[in-house]
């Protein structure tokens, strides 16, 4: 067999290309070791197991969720052999394996987005009372996307729904979530809210909403946002980042539309409860009156009590006038001329005496 | 929507107008009735157009797989 001579060069371009035919795109799952960011943008970690190490190689911008030395992970990458010879993989993206690692993972950029205050309460914006015209971020195929529609639907009608159908797990979820929010973020008619939901799923396919880069797409939305992942014991960072946190797809439903039933309901008990306002009314006016009647007969009965009273004391000013009730004290009343010799008439309470003057003493 | 151009929600803030008059000092009592008469139909139109409206659920053409 003739033996093929190649240049260094020429092998190494050899290798890659066999190497890129034969593992295109491979995923390795293995704990990281030595774990170091160069210049602020290259990142460089080991990948191992029990048996071996390879070493691997990424951008900074391609690091989607934050890793440590020590964290289980599964490497999107490509094998290559570099031009001083060391065998390296091309990191297209990388995430966290297991619960353990997710959870690693969730809660180191939990603390870092925190502390940028994405999360912040002043952040929050509210929802419109009632939206006329809604995007919907979900894939249409899930159980989640037709819990909401049907809710949505039941609750309320005459609104506009543009749905962007995503996939909504795996490796490129977050990136087709976030060129939906900017589509949606970049239109002349905006949507008033914004609603991206996901049915439950497992940690792992929940993770794709603890990317960073989606995360921070949410935060920065120009539309209101209100995010609806799994179930209610679920907890993402894209839950967090939104305006409005909802439970479940069926929650957010509930949150963004009134329900029509209850605002029929309560439009008719605004009208029924108009009669007895009217009735009350009437009886307000009846009572005025009847006291007004009342008022003006006292200031009439008033009036003649007033009148007898002082009536009464003409009477006693009478009375105490009256000759015969002096005669009762004693008086008398005398008759004629008091001039010695004169007959003159002494009237008393009980008699009428004639008497003869004697004597007149001028006091 | 039925009888007027009008939104369920203007319809709503209508009604909420006409009910406060009822416990403003513009009320009257000669006013009342007919006052109640507008209400009672603006109810039924709300709720014949809260039944009657649909939502315009569309699909968005572009798709979110690559950049463009």
């Amino acid at each position: 067999m003739e033996k093929t001579r190649l240049s260094v060069s020429d092998f190494i371009a050899v290798t890659n290309q066999t190497l890129e035919y034969a593992y295109p795109l491979v995923e390795i799952e293995g704990e990281v070791a030595s774990f170091k960011v160069n210049q602020g943008k290259f990142i460089f970690f080991d990948i191992k197991d029990a048996g071996g190490s390879l070493g691997c190689f990424m951008t900074v911008w391609q690091m989607r969720t934050p890793i440590e030395d020590g964290m289980k992970v599964i490497v999107t990458a490509s094998p290559k052999l570099t031009q001083w010879g060391k065998f390296s993989l091309t990191v297209k993206a990388v995430r966290p394996s297991g619960e353990g690692a997710l959870k690693k993972s969730f809660e180191i950029l939990k603390a870092k987005l925190d502390k940028e205050g994405l999360f912040a309460l002043e952040r929050k914006r509210p929802l419109p009372a009632v939206p006329s015209h809604i995007a919907v971020i979900s894939s249409t195929q899930a159980a989640g996307y037709a819990d909401f529609i049907k809710i949505l639907n039941d609750r309320w009608g005459g609104l506009r729904v543009e749905v962007a159908h995503v996939q909504v797990q795996g490796v490129s979820a977050p990136d087709q979530i976030i060129r939906a929010l900017n589509y949606f973020n970049s239109r002349d008619d905006l949507p008033e809210a914004v609603v991206i939901i996901r049915g439950g799923g497992s940690a792992d396919d929940l993770s794709a909403f603890n990317d960073e880069q989606l995360v921070r797409a949410i935060a920065a939305s120009r539309i209101p946002t209100l995010v609806g992942v799994g179930h209610e014991v679920d907890e993402s960072l894209a839950d967090l980042a939104a305006d409005v946190r909802a439970a479940t797809p069926s929650n957010a439903a509930q949150i963004l539309v009134p329900d029509k039933q209850e605002l029929i309901r309560a439009v008719k008990y605004q009208v029924r409860s108009l009669l007895p306002r009217v009735d009350s009314a009437i009886s307000q006016q009846l009572a005025k009156i009847k006291s007004f009647l009342m008022e003006a007969l006292e200031s009439v009965s008033d009036k003649v009590d007033d009148n007898l009273n002082q009536l009464a004391g003409m009477r006693r000013v009478l009375a105490e006038l009256n000759p015969a009730t002096v005669l009762a004290r004693g008086y008398a009343l005398l008759r004629g001329v008091t001039t010695v010799g004169e007959m003159i008439e002494v009237e008393t309470n009980k008699s009428i005496i004639k008497a003869e003057v004697k004597d007149v003493k001028v006091k | 929507m039925s009888k007027s151009n009008k939104t369920v929600q203007e319809k709503t803030i209508e009604l909420s107008e006409l009910v406060a008059w009822f416990d403003s000092e513009d009320f009257s009592l000669e006013a009342a009735l007919d006052k109640f008469k507008v209400a009672e139909a603006l109810a039924e139109e709300i709720e014949a157009d809260l039944v009657a409206l649909r939502n315009d659920i569309q699909l968005v053409k572009k798709k979110f797989d690559s950049e463009e």
